[in-house]
């Protein structure tokens, strides 16, 4: 009878045992082809956003084979998949080719999964389908009536956004006589141009940077039009509206909050840290919530507008990948890093050990 | 005008000040206090005088402008030092003082001029990023507390006749950077001196010095740089190649080391007309394995080719394993055509071309190495032929 019941036990385990092999590994997989021909060493980018709201880095980037294959290991989740190339041809011109999956979004259960082979499209030079050379619009930037040289002009085609974040096209920069020329193909856009005084492309606008939307968004550009906007005045970022703003922002107290103490594997309060409440529980993209950066002591407020699960981390800096002498970390009270929350609660996390990335 | 520039800077003599824009062109001398940021606008110049003090509380000084200042100590409490936002050469600081910041001088984007600066204390003495150009020359970086000088974000400033010395982590640290040249620089008494690392990382660094540091130079995470006429002498380790790392070494005089050369975890350099001299161990091969290579080194970085979450303790670079894979995988390192010395060479002619040199340890020494229970062949090194001549002179 004890050997009977030793061989279901053993049985019982094998068959639980076997079912917990991760031999069934998830993801995506596919093909990118360029006129019909595969694709290689071209990006595959996927993300957990919709094109309208990709303002995050991509979820993973992958690059194709020799054939244009790719396959990418996942966990179970929705995704969104973007091929991109940027390569010269033959006359020395580099074009960008690229295409999003026209089955988005795909849902990635057990296995991997199929993603319809599709082909990648040629960007005119603003990552707009190409363009008629003879349509599009023209201006010059200026700022208390002086042109404005190497300011940034970006397009858009959506406002849902606010006209913030990644434009849809590549942004065109100004000549030295603040001058812009941008092909387009018939349309309707709406533009925005900024100067940030470091230079930068992107970022967060601060005081000293220019910026305007123009005001007479959105443009309707008619097919072999070169509609002419005329000038497209810039005013600096206001330093008290800026301080204003922020506080306003994210940071905004509620009467849902979450702290506690950010310090190092030796137990010394980390200063300059950030502390971030993501609902997703991958903790990718734009968190929900950010408290204000750490003092001396280490000590941060998080404020949170409703309860709920939260997955809180904490970094030194926000937006883009590590990067070398960043601090990182995240709340291991559970393995997921999760909280819950309920609605007007202030909950002590005790403290969170970050290390220095390098 | 000079009338004008002494009101004021008469208006800013010692006073604790309050946050301040400086929106016109701007001369301050003496002693500086402030306990707020302060911002130069764009478009206007602050001149700081020679022999000035400038010190800062819980603040930093930002210039969206032009910022000259020639013989000016800058310091504070818990300051964050000084952030240059696009300056162009018309910005220039030269023999400063700067020390105690988080950030000595962060340089975002633009091209100023640094030369003749001191940087100490500070956490990082100096960070360049932004596709950032310009100069920095003959600065000195002593005792910052993490790296000397950083350099990020695709920026290219020459880094020239500096000197770093006692710097905790790192005396310079090049990340997705190719400085214009890295050239003439000395690195003493660092924890490491020089850190080419991440894949994208390609400079050259030629005609440098490396004296006494724990590591003088390290290359890691498949960064490909050439390493050129360097002399690496007295440290516990000279170059240390380091995962995936498959950098060029030649005409670099590599002296007096505990380890000349260390190579680790799937690297494969081109090691090709050094001087090996003195050196306690030349060349040493540690968890270097083709084996191991072609059967686990690409399941082994899976994690780091995804872009996966901050918090997943991954940083994110569109590469692709396919972009670190190795090339060659024979089993050995090559090594050829290097100069051993006066005692190596003569060993080399004693034992012949299929003796096992005493100053290289490989896979003749050490059959395999245990990895996750399972044992691989350490590689061996290739170092015939070898060269009778020195490709280097000795240097003081």
């Amino acid at each position: 009878m004890k050997s009977t019941l030793t061989k279901y036990i053993i049985l019982i385990l094998t068959i639980v045992l076997s079912a917990c092999t991760p031999d069934s590994e998830s993801g995506l997989s596919g093909q990118l082809l360029f006129q019909d021909q595969p694709l290689a060493a071209a990006q595959v980018e996927i993300y957990l956003k919709a094109d309208k709201d990709r303002s995050v880095q991509p979820f993973v980037v992958a690059t194709t084979d020799a054939e244009g294959r790719y396959n990418i290991s996942l966990p179970e989740g929705l995704y969104f998949v973007i091929g991109k190339k940027r390569e010269s041809t033959n006359d020395n011109r580099t074009r960008m080719l690229m295409a999003e999956s026209p089955a988005n979004p795909h849902q990635v259960a057990e296995g991997m999964t199929q993603v319809a082979t599709f082909n990648l499209r040629e960007m005119g030079r603003e990552g707009l389908p190409m363009a008629d050379a003879s349509t599009g619009v023209s201006g010059q930037i200026t700022h208390k009536g002086e042109p404005v040289a190497r300011a940034f002009v970006y397009i858009y085609t959506e406002t849902e956004t606010g006209l913030i974040g990644p434009s849809y096209g590549e942004a065109v920069q100004t000549d030295q006589d603040g001058r812009f020329t941008i092909n387009l193909p018939a349309g309707q856009y709406s533009l925005v141009a900024r100067k940030r005084a470091d230079g930068g492309r992107s970022g967060v606008l601060s005081p000293g940077d220019l910026n305007a939307q123009y005001p007479a968004n959105p443009v309707e550009v008619r097919s072999g039009e070169r509609l002419h906007l005329g000038d497209f005045h810039l005013t600096g970022v206001d330093a008290e509206v800026y301080a204003r703003r922020q506080a306003e922002g994210v940071f905004t107290k509620t009467d849902t909050m979450l702290h506690g103490q950010v310090i190092d594997a030796d137990g010394q309060p980390v200063s300059k840290v950030y502390v971030f409440a993501y609902l997703d529980s991958r903790m990718v993209g734009k968190p929900v919530y950010m408290s204000v950066p750490t003092a001396a002591d280490g000590e941060f407020e998080l404020y949170l507008s409703s309860g709920g699960t939260y997955y809180v981390g904490a970094r030194s800096a926000f937006g883009g990948p590590l990067e070398p002498g960043e601090w990182v970390g995240t709340f291991d009270a559970q393995p997921d890093h999760s909280i819950t929350v309920v609605r007007g609660a202030k909950d002590d996390l005790g403290q969170i050990t970050v290390r220095e990335f390098w | 005008m000079r009338l004008f520039l002494c009101i004021i800077l008469a208006m800013f003599w010692s006073i604790p000040a309050a946050a301040l824009v400086v929106d016109k062109d701007t001369l301050w001398t003496g002693e500086q206090s402030f306990s707020e940021d302060v911002r130069v606008l764009p478009g206007v110049t602050l001149t700081i005088a020679p022999g000035s003090v400038v010190r800062f509380t819980d603040a930093r000084l930002e210039i969206a402008g032009q910022l000259v200042a020639n013989n000016v100590e800058f310091s504070g409490e818990n300051w964050d030092g000084l952030i240059l936002k696009g300056s162009d050469a018309a910005t220039q600081l030269s023999d400063c003082i700067i020390k105690g910041a988080a950030t000595g001088i962060l340089v975002q984007g633009g091209a100023p001029i640094l030369e003749r600066l001191t940087l100490s204390g500070n956490k990082v003495g100096i960070a360049l990023r932004g596709k950032a150009a310009g100069r920095v020359a003959n600065c000195r970086f002593i005792a910052n507390r993490k790296v000397g000088l950083f350099l990020k974000d695709d920026s290219t400033t020459a880094v020239v006749d500096c000197y770093f010395a006692e710097n905790s982590r790192y005396g310079a640290y090049l990340y997705h950077a190719r400085p214009q040249a890295f050239q003439g620089n000395t690195f003493v008494n660092n924890a490491t001196g020089l850190m080419i690392a991440y894949h994208g990382t390609d400079p050259e660094v030629n005609d440098n010095r490396f004296e006494k540091n724990d590591i003088a130079i390290q290359v890691d995470r498949a960064a490909r740089p050439v390493l050129r006429n360097n002399l690496l002498r007295d440290n516990q380790t000279g170059f240390h190649i380091y995962r995936r790392s498959d950098p060029l070494l030649t005409g670099n005089r590599i002296e007096g080391n505990v380890v000349g050369l260390l190579v680790a975890y799937s690297s494969y350099p081109e090691i090709e007309g050094n001087d090996f001299v003195a050196n306690q161990t030349a060349l040493k091969l540690e968890f270097q394995s083709s084996a191991w290579e072609a059967l686990r080194g690409a399941a082994a970085r899976a994690g780091e080719t995804s872009s996966r979450s901050a918090f997943g303790g991954q940083g994110k670079r569109s590469v692709s394993e396919d972009d670190r894979r190795a090339r060659r995988l024979d089993g050995t390192v090559n090594a050829k055509g290097n100069w051993w010395g006066d005692v190596g060479t003569a060993e080399l002619v004693n034992i012949g071309t299929a003796g096992n040199p005493s100053f290289i340890h490989d896979g003749r020494d050490q059959a395999t190495f245990v990895d996750a229970g399972e044992d691989f062949p350490l590689d061996k090194v290739v170092h015939v032929p070898w060269s009778d001549v020195p490709f280097t002179e000795s240097k003081p």
